[in-house]
Order: C-alpha cells, then sequence, then structure tokens
C-alpha cells in the first residue's frame, strides 16, 4: 500500500507582487516528495477555503511586506473557523526577528526569513509533520 | 546558456577555498555573470574589427555608444533620484521636502500596492497594504497633499506607475497650480514589462498596457513636450533572473512593440512619438559587464532609430536611462554589505554613463528605507559625484579591449534574444503566452539551485555565513493608522463631491475607451471631477477583463 503524500498550499496572502520565494520553496517542497499546491495572491478566506478543499496538513505563506502581523493571524483565524486550525503555518519572507514569539504565539509553527537554506525548510517539514493516515 | 558568475572548474572546491590561487590551467572557464566566456587577458586582437567612428565615436553623436550627451557629466551630473513614498500623502510630502533639502535632484513617487493595483483605500481587498510599500494615492485631493509645497516647477517628477491615472492627477494639480503643462518634466513609467512581473490581481492584459501607454505617449507629445511619457523598463524582469543581453533584449522588444502601435494608428509622426522615450535598467552584480550593457544598449538603441525606422532627429536615438542597483542581489543577513554591493552597482552605473540613479537603502532586503539608510544612498551617490573623479572624462573604460569585446558580444546576443521575440509576435504577445514568464521561472528556480549549491556565491549567505547574525539594523515599519486616516479622507470625499458629475465623467470615459479614442483627456476630466483612482481603474477592468497571472507554479 502506498502512503499517503503530506500535502501543503503554499500561497501569499495580501497584495504585493513577489513571487519568487513562493515558487523556488514550492519546488523545493515537491523535489522533496511532497504534494504541493501553488496557490499563488490569495486573501486570507481564500487560503483558508482551498485549505479545506484540498485537504492539506500544511499552509505555507510567504509575505515580504511588512504587514505579515496582520495577516497571518488573519489567516490563521480563518483557518480555525473552518476547523482547519490543526494544520501546519509555516512562513517564509521578510520577517523581523522581534515578531517572531508573537507570531509562533499567534499559532504559526515555522519561521523562515528570506536567505534560509533551502534544505532546512524541507528538513522541518520531515521533522514535524506527521504522516497523514 | 549558463547564467552563473562563477568560476567553472572541474575542482570547484579548491577554487573556491583558495580564490588566489590558479586553478587547474586549461580547465578553468570564466564566465560573465550572463554566461559570457571572459578571456584571461585582452589584447589588441579582440577589438581589430571594431570601426571607430561606426561603432563607437564621440559622445553626443551617434551611435552614442559612448554617451547620449556631448559634455556628459561635465555638462550635467546625473539626477540622483530615490524612488520613495509610505504611510500618508502627508507624510510623504514631508519626506520628500527632506530628500530635496538633502539636495537629492528628482523626486520619484513610488505609490503603495493597493494604488499600483488600483483599488481605492477603502477597497475591503487592500486594508493590509495601505501605505506599505509606498504611498497610498486615490484621489487628486492625496495629489494635492503629496505635492504641497515642493516646487513641481523645477523639480523633475518620476511617477511610479501605469496607465496614466497618477500623472492625470499631476497633471490637474498642475494646471489648478497655474503652472504650464507644457513645461513640466518627468516622467511616467508605464511600461508593461515591469507590471506584468508581478503577481498581482486586477492586472489588465498587455494588450491594455500598449494601448493606455501609447495613448499617453501620444498626448504627451502635444501637450506635455518635456515629459518624458514613458519609461522602457527591464529592471524587475532582471530581478527576476533575466542576464544581461536577456534584459536588453526583452527592453528593446517593448519598444518597437509600442512603436509599430503607433505606426499602426498614424496619429503622430513617429520622430515625435518616440523623441521622449527613457529607458530604466538594473545595475547588477557584474561590474564590467554592467558597464559594457550600457553601453551597448545606447548603440543598439540608436540602431532600432536610424536604421530601422529612419529617423533621423538625433534626440530620438538617444538612450537615456535610469538605472538602480539590483535590488536581488541585496540580502537581508548583514544588511551593511548591501552598502558596499549598492556603491559598486551605482559605481557602474556611472562609468556607463546613465542621466539617473538610484541607490537602493542598504536595507532594502529588510524594510522600507529608515531615515538613515536614505541618507547614505543620497550620500553614496554624491560622493562619487564630488570626491571620487569619476566624472572627470567621459566613457573612462571606452577604447579598453575588454569593454569594446564585451559590449560587442552582449550587443550580439540581446539582437538575437530580442529576433526570438519579435519572431513570436511581439513582447505583448510573448508576455500574453506566458513565454516570457516561464523565462522567470526557469531563471528563478535555476538561481535558487545555484545559490543552494554554492555556484552563485553570496558573502554572508552561502559564503563565510556566521552561525549567528552579528548585528541588527533599525527597522522602518509602516504607520499602522494610514489605513485607518486614508478610509475616512476618502469617506469625507466621496460626501462632498459632486457624485452625478463623477458618474458622467466615468461613463464618457468608458465610451472614449471602447471608442478607441485617446484615454488621456477623458481620464483628466474624471480625476478633476474627484473620481477615485479606483474608480477610473475599473473602468479599465470593465472594458479589458482582468489578466490571469501565467505563473501557477
Amino acid at each position: 500500500m502506498t502512503e499517503k503524500k503530506i500535502r501543503i498550499l503554499m500561497a501569499k496572502p495580501g497584495l504585493e507582487g513577489h513571487w519568487v520565494g513562493l515558487l523556488v520553496v514550492s519546488r523545493a517542497l515537491r523535489d522533496a516528495g511532497y504534494e504541493v499546491i501553488y496557490g499563488g495572491n490569495m486573501r486570507p478566506e481564500m487560503i483558508a477555503d482551498t485549505a479545506v478543499q484540498e485537504d492539506v496538513d500544511v499552509v505555507g505563506l510567504s509575505i515580504l511586506s511588512a504587514n505579515y502581523m496582520q495577516l497571518v493571524p488573519e489567516t490563521i483565524e480563518e483557518l480555525r473557523k473552518r476547523g482547519k486550525g490543526d494544520v501546519s503555518v509555516l512562513l517564509g519572507g521578510i520577517i523581523f526577528q522581534e515578531d517572531i514569539d508573537q507570531l509562533k504565539q499567534a499559532g504559526v509553527a515555522g519561521i523562515f526569513p528570506s536567505g534560509t537554506p533551502l534544505g532546512d525548510i524541507v528538513d522541518f517539514v520531515r521533522k514535524t509533520v506527521r504522516q497523514p493516515v | 546558456m549558463d547564467r552563473s558568475s562563477t568560476k567553472k572548474s572541474t575542482d570547484q572546491s579548491s577554487t573556491r577555498n583558495n580564490p588566489g590561487q590558479a586553478a587547474t590551467g586549461a580547465e578553468t572557464q570564466h564566465l560573465s555573470n550572463s554566461g559570457i566566456p571572459i578571456k584571461e587577458v585582452y589584447t589588441p586582437a579582440d577589438t581589430a574589427d571594431v570601426d571607430y567612428d561606426k561603432d563607437v565615436g564621440l559622445p553626443g553623436e551617434p551611435p552614442y555608444t559612448r554617451g547620449v550627451y556631448r559634455s556628459m557629466y561635465r555638462g550635467q551630473l546625473w539626477t540622483i533620484r530615490r524612488l520613495s513614498g509610505f504611510n500618508t500623502p502627508e507624510d510623504s510630502n514631508k519626506l520628500y521636502r527632506e530628500e530635496y533639502a538633502l539636495g537629492q535632484t528628482g523626486l520619484a513617487v513610488a505609490p503603495d500596492i493597493s494604488t499600483c493595483v488600483g483599488m481605492d483605500c477603502d477597497d475591503p481587498r487592500v486594508s493590509a497594504d495601505v501605505g506599505h510599500s509606498g504611498v497610498p494615492l486615490c484621489s487628486i485631493e492625496d495629489m494635492e497633499t503629496l505635492l504641497d509645497g515642493l516646487p513641481i516647477e523645477r523639480v523633475s517628477t518620476y511617477l511610479a506607475e501605469k496607465h496614466g491615472i497618477l500623472t492625470a492627477m499631476y497633471f490637474a494639480v498642475a494646471e489648478a497650480r497655474g503652472l504650464d503643462i507644457a513645461q513640466l518634466r518627468g516622467t511616467t513609467a508605464n511600461c508593461m514589462l515591469a507590471w506584468t512581473v508581478l503577481n498581482l490581481p486586477n492586472q489588465t492584459p498587455p494588450q491594455a498596457y500598449l494601448r493606455y501607454a501609447v495613448d499617453f505617449i501620444e498626448w504627451c507629445s502635444e501637450h506635455a513636450p518635456k515629459w518624458y511619457p514613458i519609461s522602457f523598463d527591464s529592471y524587475n524582469s532582471r530581478d527576476l533572473g533575466l542576464n544581461a543581453w536577456q534584459e536588453l533584449g526583452i527592453l528593446f522588444a517593448t519598444t518597437v512593440d509600442y512603436i509599430e502601435e503607433e505606426k499602426r494608428r498614424g496619429r503622430v509622426p513617429l520622430d515625435r512619438f518616440v523623441r521622449r522615450f527613457s529607458f530604466n535598467t538594473a545595475a547588477h552584480n557584474d561590474f564590467f559587464e554592467e558597464i559594457a550593457k550600457l553601453r551597448a544598449a545606447r548603440r543598439m538603441w540608436s540602431k532600432i532609430v536610424r536604421e530601422r525606422y529612419g529617423i533621423e532627429d538625433p534626440r530620438c536615438g538617444q538612450f537615456r536611462v535610469h538605472v538602480q542597483s539590483s535590488g536581488s542581489t541585496h540580502t537581508t543577513q548583514e544588511p551593511y554589505n548591501n552598502l558596499i554591493r549598492i556603491a559598486y552597482q551605482v559605481l557602474a552605473g556611472v562609468l556607463g554613463g546613465a542621466q539617473s540613479i538610484h541607490a537602493n537603502g542598504y536595507d532594502e532586503g529588510v524594510c522600507l528605507p529608515t531615515d538613515q539608510s536614505m541618507l547614505l544612498s543620497i550620500r553614496t551617490e554624491q560622493i562619487l559625484q564630488f570626491e571620487t573623479g569619476v566624472t572627470n572624462t567621459i566613457d573612462p573604460l571606452g577604447g579598453s579591449w575588454y569593454m569594446e569585446s564585451l559590449t560587442n558580444e552582449l550587443e550580439k546576443h540581446a539582437w538575437e534574444y530580442m529576433q526570438k521575440i519579435e519572431d513570436m509576435g511581439g513582447m505583448a504577445r510573448a508576455i500574453a503566452s506566458g513565454w516570457v514568464h516561464n523565462e522567470y521561472k526557469n531563471a528563478t528556480i535555476e538561481r535558487a539551485s545555484k545559490t543552494a549549491s554554492g555556484e552563485i556565491p553570496i558573502v554572508g549567505v552561502n559564503k563565510f555565513r556566521l552561525e549567528k547574525e552579528p548585528y541588527r539594523v533599525p527597522i522602518f515599519r509602516p504607520d499602522p493608522q494610514s489605513p485607518q486616516v486614508q478610509i475616512e479622507k476618502l469617506k469625507r470625499l466621496r460626501e462632498r463631491r459632486d457624485s452625478a458629475r463623477v458618474a458622467q465623467s466615468l461613463e464618457k470615459l468608458e465610451e472614449a475607451t471602447r471608442r478607441g479614442d485617446n484615454v488621456m483627456p477623458a481620464t483628466i476630466e474624471a480625476v478633476k471631477a474627484y473620481a477615485t483612482l479606483g474608480e477610473i481603474a475599473n473602468v479599465q477592468l470593465r472594458v479589458y477583463g482582468e489578466w490571469p497571472f501565467p505563473i501557477s507554479g
């Protein structure tokens, strides 16, 4: 019997148009054998809806504008509203060191500021996300 | 072609660890950032086929390889122009006044992302983005506030916008001040390349960019002859991984699209149409290649104008360029290292003969610039202008066997890349079909894998990386109150304005757009009637539809 693969939704909440980080991390996760759904630029409600529809285990967010303190908790709240509060939320992009504790308290499982080696992100998923059954 | 800026060697680890030590001779190949093989040493044989008068010549004379003006920086220094804007029009106005007082010689308005996508501040989709990465400008009132007390009759202003709405507001404000629009100096971005690379909602298709920009150029050629109505802009494309000759290829393929569109329309004589074209490129890491790129660009543009279109007016063939240090080369690790990168990149722009330069903030990879980093950017350029002596003579690297040979190589590759795009039906089609985005995607993935493997070395990131970040830099945070301030101003405007007049002006704009008239007169009427940016952008979207971003994973 084949094992069920971990499913990951990769998206950018907010308007800002950078996409390189999202694409590159998506590729690295796909190459590592995960099922990756590339959402691109989406509003928080859309991210949560897609996370439910696609039954994902991980939601990866990429933000390069300083508005993550608003958009990330908003996205987590939308996930919780839909009973998807158990997904592992990862955040990459330009994230200030002093915000990391607060983001973790808000429910972000892993934070990967720009310049993080791709292997570190893959390792994090491997170590922390349980294989779905 | 290989795009890395690295040495290719059969024994990579030994060359990397001992950069001073010669690798195993013949097996080592040195490539430029764009993959052009570089020789150990250049001799007169490498430029034997260069005809000085025809291929190089004097500055100010076609093909302008050495510079577009006869006296270059001895006559006029390049303009120090930093793209900036944040929080609210009030705060940005204060910033512009400070920049002006510091000796910055041109203003450059960076609208925030909600303004860029044509959404008003009270649009529920934008709340988290208002005042981030630029200044929100929803109506002519915001533009009045932004320009308050600034001598727009004396400075030149760059507006990073599309489709002419913000410039319509700018012109209307100038007119209300009693200024003659025909005397105003400035630039409107207006290039489809710069915008369509971004994954944004509310995007109009490439054909709409072409239409609005050509309308705007036509209008300016009659009413604002001192304004640069377009800045063909390959900066973002370069930052997405295209190399130096690809950058030139897409840049000029785009110019040809615009000229061909006007040729088809036949409303304005071509020499008048192209007279005020201007350009915007990146200044990337490979120092000599970037200088050669600007030299090659000047020669190519001169050839396009004179040989392809038979336009003799010397002003038309001058490749006037604004250069910006390349944001993608700046790192979030050890941000002060970026100061050094920026200084080298700006120097390349200067030795390459740019007319206007933006030195990024060293904190570009971290946040919007702080006061301190803004000051340093301006000082970086002023130190070059007044202390280093680099402005004493024109094109100081001209005649170098290496430089002339590299200029030729870049030009050759750029023509080929441009031809490839023209064979696809031109730039707008190459964007619409997704081809260009596929190029960006491949370049991005390739760069990421070479960065991961260390083949592209980045000091402090994948080379000599410290276990722990050695220091932190001050951070700029946008004011969280900005969205609310803007929303309230807009609410009051909506209550106060004559809504019948607004509706009528928007209707007229839509009719003009659908009829194929030049949209500028109706756009200016609409902004004067206090129609908002979002309302005008919605007319554009209604006519052209929303363009889906071609990258989906």
